[in-house]
């Protein structure tokens, strides 16, 4: 006990400590900005995954270590759809998951944001045209919201978030 | 090793009758044999107590426009230490079947299905030839790999449904899971059936995630795989474009500048390092302790951001490319590596020395999903799930590659095949990550980082490569085809081989156990499904 103690104590606090996001800031529509009066300044995201290579995966759980700790800004992971305000998709949105990517727009209840995550939800980046895929996102579900990179760091999806919270 | 030979010779002599022809490339045995012959041949191999062999994988090519048929290739590692034996057979004209080996050799069981559904080659004698990668909707007849299907071909949606295995019984239901699931995970559907708490069996149904990758590599020139390697599974990015930049660079003949081998080992040892002290922390936190998410968590993202400030990326994407690396490192970078590592070192031991004195945390661990030897050597089993299961297996000390054959590594292996196992082999290799780590900063040699080559690889000639990525064994077979472009590119991650061993690993364990058993496991969905 005292050893678990004694290393959190030295640890101290390392929420915060990493490089500021370099990325513009989004621009977010006045509709959206609408929309977003709606959940104040909290946000419940389910993340769904379409197809990709799982970089976008492990930069969405960076979001939630305690170095970023996202919680701080009232963002939240969902376990299921039912509970979300918004969805974040990643992936070019493959041949076998393009049902269960609508599925879950429908189980999502109104309103909700959906943010592309990465280039592959943006444009299929370089899964384009092949015939495993049906994406990008846009093309099934609408889009309230992208964030380009491949993957985009973790400070920058914190970045986009914010804006699109209005804390920003 | 003198028996070994013997048994060589045995088998050469034995099996004269039956071998077409014999070649050596790379270093590598391969005996062409008639189609019939294969399922005789496979077994000697594995059954012959001086060969010892497991077949590492299988998988086909058309060979077309270059000859008129198709190609299945095995390969068979024999022996603990991986000596390579590949076996080849043609089908050709009309014909459509070759003797399946699945009903003896288990781990054959996915690779006969995958060919069956890429190329429409079917294994004669399979006892479950349902879909694997195509799933019920797409129309029959698709063989995304046959050289006569377009890469962009649009696929018409079909009305069709999966048969499950089902048990049937008083008391017996099933639990259907995913493909979506809580949490930030990839898609997979896992189907319990369980009468009462225990699991009585589990299927696993994939390939949700399946991008074409392999079709993909055919437009590509040999020179230009590497993005696209690096995006077979993202959180190996690393472990997969080299294995790929071996497979080209052996391919056109290229000697990689001993400066950029020892940084490859580096930034694979950094790899490993960032996925494995993720596990650690996400394995105890599916035993709900918590603390070790957060420490281990932070210590994972200290690695990630060294990988942005060395390379400009956290995942060490553009790194790697044919003949060598595309950055040096100064002696500051190397000076600040090596502060790093130590830090980290200590703050590691003092945590895994709380971890294993909490007695809680243990009895979760202990005893769950279990992993019997057997069930991992008849599936090919690889990596830190394999040693955990007491095989002795790593690609780093076994065909060794980049520095590896002069850092003289430990390999950890433990007996009992639990979580606590697979915990355990993970804690081992994170220190010795981190020695090597270090060890390269002070011993990196001097010299460029990388070679070019005007070597042109003459169509239908090939390679093997194989990486001991973070989760165990990569393998990628490359053939070259015209004007220097891919023609086959077989992608081999190591969650292909576990992901069916993991179906026996939680038999008799409740479903609530389910998540940490998958997480020690930890595999990938991308990288299976490409
Ligand atoms: S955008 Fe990049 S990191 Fe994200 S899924 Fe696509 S390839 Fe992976």
């Amino acid at each position: 006990m005292f050893r678990i103690i004694k290393k959190s104590l030295r640890k101290g606090i390392v929420t915060g400590t990493y490089p500021e996001s370099g990325m513009p800031a989004p621009e977010i529509s006045d509709p959206l900005k609408k929309k977003m009066k709606l959940f104040k300044r909290s946000l419940t995201i389910r993340e769904v995954d379409t197809g990709s290579c799982n970089g976008c995966e492990m930069e969405m759980n960076a979001l939630i270590n305690s170095i970023y700790d996202a919680e701080r800004f009232g963002i939240q992971i969902a376990a299921s759809p039912r509970h979300a305000d918004a969805l974040v998709v990643t992936g070019p949105v493959t041949v076998n998951m393009q049902s269960a990517l609508k599925n879950v727009y429908r189980m999502t209840p109104d309103p909700k944001v959906v943010v592309a995550l990465g280039d592959c939800a943006m444009n299929c980046g370089m899964f384009k045209g092949c015939y495993a895929v049906t994406g990008p996102v846009h093309k099934h579900i609408p889009v309230d919201l992208s964030i380009p990179g491949c993957p985009p760091r973790p400070s920058e999806i914190l970045e986009s978030l914010r804006t699109l919270l209005g804390q920003k | 090793m003198a028996e070994f030979r013997e048994a060589l010779e045995e088998f050469s002599r034995r099996f004269k009758n039956l071998i077409l022809s014999r070649e050596m490339v790379t270093g590598i045995p391969v005996y062409h044999i008639g189609k019939e012959s294969l399922p005789e041949i496979a077994l000697y191999l594995i059954h012959h107590p001086n060969l010892a062999g497991t077949l590492s994988m299988e998988w086909a090519a058309d060979l077309r426009p270059m000859k008129e048929s198709y190609r299945i290739y095995t390969l068979f590692s024999l022996m603990k230490k991986g000596f390579w034996m590949i076996l080849t057979l043609d089908i050709s004209g009309k014909e459509r079947l070759y003797p399946s080996i699945t009903p003896r050799i288990h781990g054959a069981k996915w690779y006969e299905r995958e060919i069956r559904d890429m190329f429409g080659l079917i294994a004669d004698g399979h006892p479950d030839l349902r879909r694997l990668v195509r799933h019920e909707h797409w129309p029959k007849g698709t063989h995304p790999l046959k050289k006569d299907f377009t890469w962009n071909t649009t696929l018409e949606q079909k009305d069709g449904t999966y048969l499950y295995r089902h048990i049937e019984g008083e008391g017996v239901f099933e639990v259907p899971v995913g493909p979506i699931h809580a949490g930030i995970i990839e898609p997979g559907h896992f189907r319990f059936s369980v009468a009462g708490e225990p699991i009585m069996q589990l299927e696993i149904r994939l390939f949700w995630k399946h991008r074409g990758i392999e079709k993909l590599f055919e437009n590509l020139h040999l020179l230009n795989g590497v993005p696209l390697a690096e995006k077979v599974s993202g959180d190996t990015t690393y472990g997969h474009s080299l294995c790929y930049c071996q497979a080209v660079e052996s391919l056109l003949a290229l000697d990689v500048p001993l400066r950029a081998q020892y940084l490859r080992s580096l930034f694979l040892e950094m790899e490993r390092l960032h996925n494995h002290l993720g596990d650690i922390g996400a394995i105890c936190n599916d035993a709900a302790y918590a603390l070790a998410l957060a420490h281990c968590g932070r210590m994972k993202e200290q690695v990630m951001q060294l990988n942005d400030r060395l390379a400009g990326h956290r995942f060490l994407r553009g790194v790697n490319r044919i003949g060598g690396v595309t950055l040096d490192l100064e002696e500051a970078q190397l000076e600040g590596i090596v502060s790093v590592m130590s830090e980290i070192e200590k703050d590691f031991r003092e945590l895994s020395n709380i971890l294993f004195v909490n007695a809680s945390l243990t009895d979760r661990l202990e005893t769950t999903g279990l992993l019997k030897e057997r069930t991992a050597r008849d599936h090919g089993a690889v990596g830190v799930v394999a040693r955990a299961s007491n095989i002795d297996r790593d690609v780093r000390r076994d065909h060794p590659f980049a520095a590896y054959g002069k850092l003289n590594i430990k390999i950890p292996v433990f007996q009992y095949g639990d979580v606590r196992a697979r915990v355990r082999v993970r804690i081992e290799e994170t220190f010795e990550s981190l020695s090597i780590i270090q060890r390269i900063c002070q011993e990196l040699p001097g010299g460029s980082v990388t070679v070019d080559s005007n070597k042109e690889a003459s169509p239908g000639e090939w390679s093997l490569s194989a990486v001991e990525g973070w989760r165990g064994e990569i393998l990628y077979f490359v053939m070259a085809g015209e004007n220097g472009m891919i023609h086959r590119c077989k992608v081999r991650d190591p969650s292909f081989v576990n992901w069916p061993a993991l179906q026996y690993a939680v038999l008799g364990n409740i479903v609530p156990d389910f998540p940490v058993i998958n997480k020690s496991f930890n595999l990938s969905y991308s990288g299976n499904d490409l």
